[in-house]
């Protein structure tokens, strides 16, 4: 067990996980924050993508202990005020998603691929968003949905 | 067309109800139950894949600290009681009963075979626990093949069995087979194989158990495609009346035909949380996913076609081994379904059908999405060779096979009426999209510069749910549904259905919306709780005609009722009153409007005579109306590299006829993901085992899904042709995707490797293998 602090959504949050503590399971068992999810726990699929000090990471392969000192973005901190990021409504009006359960770790990952490449077209969104898997769209509604998402980000600014 | 009410949600690409919770985090599925008191449950798996168990040691886990309880086999043999397979129960499997444990007891079936379950204070602590199960085994040999497995010398998996055949041998014939065959211009055969592959949802099964002792009630949250067979899965081996477990289900992180009832692993840790009184929650890995959750398709056909030289496909002679793994499944129940399927939409007057089921040392076989699909492989496949060989277009050869739609319609050979079929219209859509000739002189100009494009068609129809037909395949059975209105004013409708991905709470409430004049946020389908909706099960792509049906039939009837209410209240006859916008008035005379909220409200609260029903709620049911066939053209151009043996999808198109459409985005979105997976299926997916019986693809690095650069944006196109019903025309298109995709797809790199006169008799087609087809054909062909 370890004691640390980090920031998550904005808020300072303490724990003690065990070292060996996925910051996965540490958001979604010790912080209730279980809209991050986790589906392979090897790296590949992408569900539990958050964002880490800016950066997308899969929450499934960095421990707890590793975030301590760290600012840590879920999907819960995207619509804290209640009103849904540019990405999230662009994605509703898109029909991007199905069952749900990959929905936050393409939300994170495009959030954090937008961030960084707001002008970025199909074929380099694709890329982006090329270790996240979805069983259930064909990818699409997905892409339709940043894309729409990067068009209202590029309008507004 | 179906025609509902003036100011229409069906039909339109409503958004979904179901987006806000999903895309903020806030959905809430099995895993994110959280009980106080809660135990986390790990199981001990076999590393072998057909081995005696001599004994188990749990005595070490036991005392790790953090470990509550390990259960044995033996130990869960004691505390619970023999039970069927819930859908299997349903429906009825073919073949002879295999008699096993809920664990392992006497040996274990495959790798990954559950023999003990630990139950520790967190899910790290379990499996802490299950490394320290000590399990002796004593190897046999592992069965591995269907031939295997046909051999009466390999060891019988079921030692109450004798030998390892799931579904005897059988033999049918539909029309003058021997004389068809013997008439024939030419007979041509094939063997063809379809690849072991799986649903694999993101999210894998499981369960929380939670068994209140006092009481003797048993809740179960689930992941689940029907809460009333889990219940039924969950309470027959529990040996409890079926109304003391209780089923409820949230969001579910996708299935495919995966969660249908309670696997062993579930029964496992309902029997655990009444034996410890004390909630359990099981998350399978997704190791455990790829390895045991169960896998399908493993079938060969060896198929023999009776052909005319003008390219007439007058009869098949098919026998079918379907490897239905180790444990009884819906494998048994395929060949059937398959048989029935066969003839498709084409005139083919003489099907001879035989089929036999093996038991392997695999993962059990489990429903994925189009169980039957291989009836439309192996036709359009041989459609394809059958072309080759006679110098046919591929569009020509299936416009001269399909049955015209006539009236009466023509029958399938196997049976059903062939009603509303737009076959034809689909094909020739698809050739106009593509532009046949323009791609053939693109692709001869291409070869010229050494590059291998190929173009794909491939056509299917599938029952959902079927026509009206007293042949086989018979009813359409019943749906069901409660509807009520609510003292505030809510369209509440209780439906059996559990969605999974398929967007019911948006689209049943788009119908019901329209039905009953209320807008759209104003209807509320409830779902997920055994305890207050009715049986139901989501699959078949029933749902659009079946409780589309139900939906827009029992609003009609909750309206009827509601507006004989507010006759009385509003003293005038029900006749003269309309209901829109979620306001009630006299026909003519706006200002007469009150709120159906008022009404529902006065209701609730009023006090009437016994000649007043102020009771707002009816029970519904549907039998599917005069039903009708889903179906369309699918068409691939694929470049192939015939270098690296690496396959890029250039384009696809789909037309599609799934009747009325509901919600355009819904609809493609099922389409889309269903031909992503057959895409998949092809040239990625395939569930691979080694001789021994070790799994070869328990991860995705193994096990290779497709991603966002492997799936091309799909056209669709929706022909709405033949409305058989005077009210529900909404038809499934939940599987057709996955059923038309592979042959669509190796039709295509079939065509784009012609010049090296490559035949493809299989399914799976990754670069490795393209070049293995390249390097072994014969230009000559």
């Amino acid at each position: 067990m370890a004691d640390i602090t980090l920031t998550v959504n904005g808020a300072m949050r303490t724990g003690s996980p065990e070292a060996r503590k996925t910051l996965a399971d540490f958001l979604r068992d010790d912080l209730d924050l279980t809209g991050t999810h986790v589906g392979c726990e090897h790296g590949v699929c992408g569900a539990c993508t958050v964002i880490v000090d800016g950066r997308p990471v899969r929450s499934c392969l960095m421990l707890a202990i590793q975030a301590a000192g760290s600012e840590v973005t879920t999907i819960e901190g995207l619509a804290s005020d209640g009103e849904l990021s540019t990405l999230q409504q662009a994605m509703w009006d898109s029909h991007s998603f199905q069952c749900g359960f990959c929905t936050p770790g393409f939300v994170m990952q495009a959030t954090a691929f937008l961030s960084d490449h707001p002008d970025a077209g199909e074929q380099q969104i694709r890329e982006a968003l090329s270790g996240n898997i979805c069983r259930c769209t064909g990818y699409q509604s997905i892409i339709d949905g940043v894309l729409l998402a990067a068009e209202r980000a590029r309008e507004l600014s | 067309m179906t025609a509902i009410a003036a100011e229409r949600y069906t039909g339109a690409s409503i958004k979904r109800s179901e987006d806000p919770r999903i895309l903020t985090g806030a959905g809430r599925y099995v895993d994110d139950i959280k009980l106080p008191g809660m135990l986390h449950a790990a199981f001990v798996r076999s590393p072998m894949a057909h081995a005696r168990v001599l004994s188990v040691d749990a005595s070490a886990a036991q005392e790790l600290p953090g470990v509550v309880a390990v259960l044995t086999g033996a130990d869960l043999d004691a505390i619970t009681v023999p039970a069927p397979d819930p859908l299997l129960a349903l429906i009825g499997g073919a073949g002879p009963t295999a008699e096993f444990t809920l664990l392992a007891t006497d040996k274990v079936r495959l790798v990954g075979d559950p023999v003990a379950i630990v139950i520790a204070e967190s899910r790290y602590l379990a499996e802490d626990g299950c490394e320290l199960v000590e399990v002796d085994y004593d190897d046999l040999p592992p069965v591995m093949s269907a031939d295997f497995a046909l051999d009466p010398s390999s060891p019988p998996l079921f030692a109450n069995l004798g030998d390892n055949i799931s579904r005897p041998h059988s033999r049918n014939e539909f029309g003058e087979v021997a004389s068809t065959f013997a008439n024939a211009d030419r007979i041509m055969d094939f063997h063809i194989d379809v690849h072991r592959h799986q649903n694999v949802p993101m999210e894998g099964r499981g369960c929380v158990a939670s068994y209140d002792a006092d009481l003797g009630l048993m809740t179960f949250y689930a992941a689940t495609q029907s809460v009333h067979l889990t219940r039924n899965g969950v309470a027959t081996r529990l040996g409890m009346e079926p109304d003391k477990v209780r089923v409820l289900a949230g969001d579910i992180g996708g299935s495919f035909g995966l969660k249908i009832g309670a696997s062993r692993e579930e029964q496992a840790v309902a029997a655990a949380s009444r034996h410890l009184g004390r909630p359990v929650k099981w998350v399978e890995d997704r190791g455990e996913n790829l390895t045991v959750s169960g896998q399908a398709r493993e079938e060969s056909f060896d198929v023999q076609a009776a052909i005319s030289n003008d390219g007439d496909l007058l009869g098949l002679d098919v026998k079918m081994v379907i490897d239905t793994g180790a444990y009884p499944g819906m494998g048994t129940m395929v060949p059937a379904i398959i048989e029935g399927m066969l003839p498709g939409p084409y005139k083919l007057a003489a099907l001879g059908f035989e089929s036999t089921g093996v038991i392997t040392n695999k993962a059990t076989y489990v429903a994925y999405r189009g169980p039957w699909a291989s009836e439309t492989f192996i036709r359009e496949r041989i459609l394809d060779l059958i072309a080759k060989d006679l110098g046919l277009d591929p569009v020509e050869i299936r416009l001269r096979n399909v049955a015209p739609r006539t009236d009466p319609p023509a029958m399938m050979i196997t049976g059903r009426p062939l009603a509303g079929t737009t076959t034809k219209e689909s094909l020739e859509r698809v050739a106009e999209l593509v532009d046949l000739p323009a791609f053939r002189r693109r692709q001869a100009a291409a070869r010229e510069q050494g590059r291998y494009l190929g173009i794909g068609v491939a056509t299917f129809i599938e029952a959902a749910p079927g026509p009206r037909s007293e042949g086989p395949g018979g009813a359409l059975g019943m749906e069901s549904m409660r509807l009520r209105l609510t003292e505030d004013g809510i369209v509440e409708l209780f439906t059996g259905q559990m969605p999974h991905g398929q967007s019911h709470q948006t689209t049943l409430a788009q119908i019901a919306a329209d039905e009953f004049g209320v807008p759209f946020e104003q209807v509320r389908v409830v779902v997920g709780d055994s305890d207050v909706v009715p049986f139901g099960l989501t699959g078949g792509s029933r749902s659009a005609t079946m409780t589309g049906g139900v939906t827009l039939h029992g609003t009609r009837q909750l309206k009827a009722k509601v507006l004989d209410f507010a006759a009385h209240l509003m003293e005038v006859s029900a006749q003269d009153l309309v209901i829109s916008d979620g306001n009630v008035w006299v026909r003519g005379d706006p200002a007469s409007a009150i709120t159906v909220s008022e009404v529902a409200g006065r209701a609730a609260a009023g006090q009437f005579g016994a000649d007043v029903d102020a009771d707002l709620e009816v029970e519904a049911t549907f039998d599917g109306g005069q039903g009708g066939w889903s179906g369309g053209t699918h068409c691939a151009i694929v470049d192939v590299d015939a270098e690296t043996g690496l396959v890029k999808v250039e384009r696809y198109v789909a037309v599609e006829d799934c009747g009325a459409l509901i919600n355009p985005a819904v609809v493609e979105g099922q389409i889309r993901g269903g031909i992503a997976q057959g895409i998949g299926a092809v040239l990625l997916e395939r569930s691979a085992y080694s001789e021994d019986g070790s799994f070869q693809s328990a991860t995705f690095m193994d096990y290779l899904m497709p991603t966002a650069c492997d799936i091309p944006r799909i056209e669709i196109e929706h022909l709405e042709t033949v409305p058989l019903d005077a009210d529900v025309n909404f038809r499934g298109v939940g599987e057709g995707g996955m059923i038309v995709a592979p042959p669509t797809l190796v039709n295509a790199i079939e065509d784009a490797l012609s010049p090296f006169g490559v035949r493809i008799y299989e399914q799976h087609l990754p670069p490795a293998r393209i070049l293995e087809l390249i390097a072994a054909a014969d230009p000559g062909q």
